[in-house]
């Protein structure tokens, strides 16, 4: 990882492999390890059918793996699954309910498996429901319920027992943007009271704001494991860096010019300048601008483009099938 | 108090399974069905049985051939009920059988002692009715023989409760049609004589015996013979018969399709809603999440089912006057559970397997249809291949054949349950032995619930 210290691992996965079906099955996950540091919110990444259903079941001790080892808070999910329930909140990407119940029910329900008391267990809903903002429809039956209150209601039972570990499959599927900014906001705020959040997205976008760590899943292998910092200086190692200018009176003269500055290897027309070319690890930026502005050219921006989490995604999922 | 790790989540389940179910749509569907056959079923047959009314007749007419003091023939008829009180004000109505059509003699009411007594001159047949109320009852005189100087009557009758046609009611008139003193032998011992009416009544042993009825020092002896009653028509036999149809014959097609529509989809509707994960994921170990939905859709089915079949039995005991007999009624509403704790596990063993609404409903729907239609037009088809000449053989077979079927284990429990005299009458009875046939439910009952819980562990979330 980085080199630095780095705190005890909340999750542990080893050589995962889940085969469906009986021999020759469909192998879901083929080898996957990553591991999840305590205090992290860590991003899990994957084109469609890539194995992050999957893994994200066996975490919640849903599915049994066929071979492999995951541990969570040092308990292995197949031999001590009880330890891990206990450790874990889940929120599924399908919030489904029982429609007939209500979401005071609900929770009252799922906290009879926590052992927590009738009274207590109906206190700490009331409280959960009023955080999570659906408090005047904790009565009501969640057939009523919109998208966005199943969402804040399946956030509401993976808290009920105070779990370590938050397990979020897409929490920000099908929200407006307000929905999504409240639940970026309390999985922020929850990360800081400490609880460990592994976060499964198809937002980028979001996770790039949320997540320092990613794993990224491709085709039942992990493909990717790291901080998005990391994972973008390595994959820039090398790769050509691409000089986005703009500019106006970009003459032929202009372009010949900057295409002779050595370590520059091409540049093309775009609609506000020019898209130059530059190998790695070539400092030419000043030199373009001299060139473009002695041959005549009226030179208003130079900028260097970043690689985004989603370039990074797409380049290790081979364009990303999602 | 905690339950044992691989138990835990089975209360929690069992409860949610109990009040979901309780509060659904369909369950108020099967209850006013289970109720419009049980309870309506009851009331039909139940009112239809006393509607047969009572074998013994509520009134007799004893009839004699009697002369008078110038030799003409005089008919005589002592009306009373079936154990010997006279009916008086009872209309008698004579008939002339000897011409053709039969010419009415007269209409007349008995006496105070429940007499009639018409000269006819010479005529030598003559019908007599008489008749109380609704009742009417029948018989002919005949003067063709000699008359001895007394006339016997006799009627051989269950009027007692052991209901054992053994009770021989006996009137004697003298030669001139009034009653004379007689006396009454059984099998050479004196009983009794007969009171001022000429009626008396003797209790028969099983078997044959000789009454003697002696008059003046005159004797006549009939010989008698009384045997245990034969599985008589229902309406005779009453409640019990009734119960066992509504047992054997409603509750087994019925209570199936309860369990089933309640259980079909218990585990693929969490599937297919998408809570089966949720549920899954929490501290709730898969043996407890599945004997709790047993339990709870157990608790679900019975209750209501328990509530209904009380409901059959006391509308059957109100139309019939009185109750099945205890023990019976008591195993119906056992029997009636067992049926329910066979049928549950196998839908759960469905329910785990199926991945959609449609195949659960499917499965549910076959496995009705496999153990109430199919297996035993099956076993009946092969049975007759088989045994094409002995029926004994064929009961035989279909019955061990059953054993693999749980609809027929439970038929076959309940005729054993039934009252000896009624255990034949409806196709039932088993050849086999009580503890072949518990045996076989119970490796029935702990097979598919073992199978289920397997079946959970492995493919719940696969």
């Amino acid at each position: 990882m980085d080199g630095h210290f780095v705190p005890p691992d909340v999750i542990e996965v080893e050589g995962l492999v889940k085969v469906y079906g009986r021999k020759g099955g469909t192998r879901a996950l083929n080898g996957v390890s990553f591991s999840v540091p305590k205090g992290d919110i860590f991003g899990f990444l994957g084109p469609n059918g890539a194995g992050k259903t999957t893994t994200i079941r066996i975490l919640s001790t849903v599915l049994a793996p066929t071979g492999g080892t995951v541990r969570i808070a040092g308990h292995d999910v197949h031999e001590d699954p009880m330890a891990v329930k206990e450790r874990i909140g889940v929120m599924p990407d399908e919030v489904s309910f029982y429609p007939t119940l209500t979401g005071l029910a609900h929770l009252q329900y799922y906290a009879s498996f926590h052992g927590i008391p009738r009274a207590a267990a109906k206190r700490r809903a009331i409280d959960l429901l009023g955080q999570v903002g659906i408090g005047d429809v904790a009565r009501k039956k969640v057939k009523t319920y919109s998208h966005g209150m199943k969402k804040r209601l399946a956030l509401a039972q993976s808290l009920l027992h105070d779990p370590e570990l938050l397990i979020m499959d897409e929490p920000a599927s099908g929200l407006d943007p307000q929905g999504m900014r409240y639940f970026r906001d309390l999985i922020r705020f929850l990360n800081g009271k400490g609880k460990t959040v592994f976060l499964s997205s198809h937002l980028l976008s979001e996770v790039e704001q949320l997540c320092e760590h990613v794993g990224i899943i491709d085709r039942g292998r992990i493909v990717a494991a790291d901080s998005i910092a990391n994972l973008s200086s390595k994959m820039s190692a090398g790769a050509p860096i691409i000089l986005h200018v703009t500019a106006e009176g970009i003459t032929d003269e202009a372009i010949a010019a900057v295409t002779s500055i050595s370590g520059v290897t091409g540049a093309t027309r775009t609609a506000n300048g020019l898209d130059v070319t530059v190998q790695s690890g070539t400092d030419v930026g000043p030199d373009v601008s001299k060139a473009l502005v002695l041959a005549g050219a009226r030179l208003k921006e130079l900028k260097a483009s970043e690689r985004s989490l989603e370039d990074l995604f797409f380049a290790l999922t081979k364009g990303g099938r999602v | 108090m905690k339950a044992p790790a691989f138990l835990r989540g089975l209360v929690p389940v069992g409860w949610h399974e109990f009040y979901v179910n309780l509060r659904s749509v369909r369950m108020l569907i099967m209850i006013i069905v289970l109720a419009l056959i049980m309870v309506g079923g009851a009331y039909g047959i139940g009112r239809g049985s006393s509607a047969g009314g009572p074998s013994i007749a509520p009134l007799v007419a004893w009839v004699h051939p009697a002369i008078g003091t110038s030799g003409e023939h005089i008919a005589v008829a002592w009306v009373s009920d079936p154990f010997g009180v006279p009916l008086p004000g009872a209309t008698v109505s004579f008939t002339d059988l000897s011409v053709q059509p039969p010419a009415p003699l007269g209409t007349t009411s008995a006496d105070a002692d429940g007499f009639v007594r018409l000269a006819v001159g010479n005529r030598s047949s003559i019908g007599i009715t008489v008749r109380t109320g609704n009742a009417e009852s029948g018989s002919g005189v005949f003067f063709d023989r000699p008359v001895e100087n007394f006339t016997v009557e006799t009627r051989q009758e269950a009027l007692d409760t052991d209901s054992v046609p053994n009770d021989l009611g006996v009137h004697v008139l003298g030669r001139a049609g009034v009653p004379v003193a007689a006396r009454l032998w059984l099998n050479d011992t004196y009983v009794k004589d007969v009171d001022s009416r000429g009626y008396g009544r003797l209790e028969l042993p099983l078997g044959p015996s000789n009454v003697t009825i002696e008059v003046a020092g005159e004797n006549q002896t009939r010989a008698v013979f009384t045997s245990k009653p034969l599985p008589s028509p229902f309406f005779t036999v009453g409640p019990d018969f009734v119960l066992l149809i509504m047992a054997a014959g409603f509750a087994t097609f019925v209570i199936p399709i309860f369990a089933v529509v309640v259980t079909f989809d218990a585990i693929s509707k969490e599937r297919v809603q998408g809570t089966l994960d949720l549920l899954l994921s929490r501290p709730a170990s898969r043996v407890g999440t599945l004997l709790g939905k047993f339990l709870g859709t157990f608790a679900a089915v019975a209750l209501p089912v328990t509530l209904v079949n009380l409901a059959g039995i006391a509308v059957l005991t109100a139309v019939s006057g009185k109750g099945p007999t205890g023990s019976f009624a008591l195993a119906f509403l056992g029997l009636s559970l067992l049926l329910i704790a066979f049928y549950i596990p196998l839908q759960l063993i469905f329910s785990t397997l199926a991945k959609t609404s449609g195949t659960a409903i499917l499965f549910g729907f076959l496995v009705w249809l496999a153990f109430n239609i199919l297996y035993p037009v099956i076993t009946f088809v092969l049975s007759s291949v088989l045994f094409p000449n002995s029926f004994q053989a064929q009961f035989q077979f279909s019955q061990v054949v059953g054993l693999g079927n749980p609809s027929s284990i439970y038929t076959q429990l309940v005729t054993f349950a039934a009252p000896e005299a009624i255990r034949f009458s409806f196709g039932g009875g088993s050849t086999l032995s009580l503890t072949a046939v518990a045996s076989a439910a119970l490796v029935w009952f702990v097979g598919m619930l073992a199978l289920a819980m397997w079946t959970f562990q492995r493919k719940a979330a696969e």
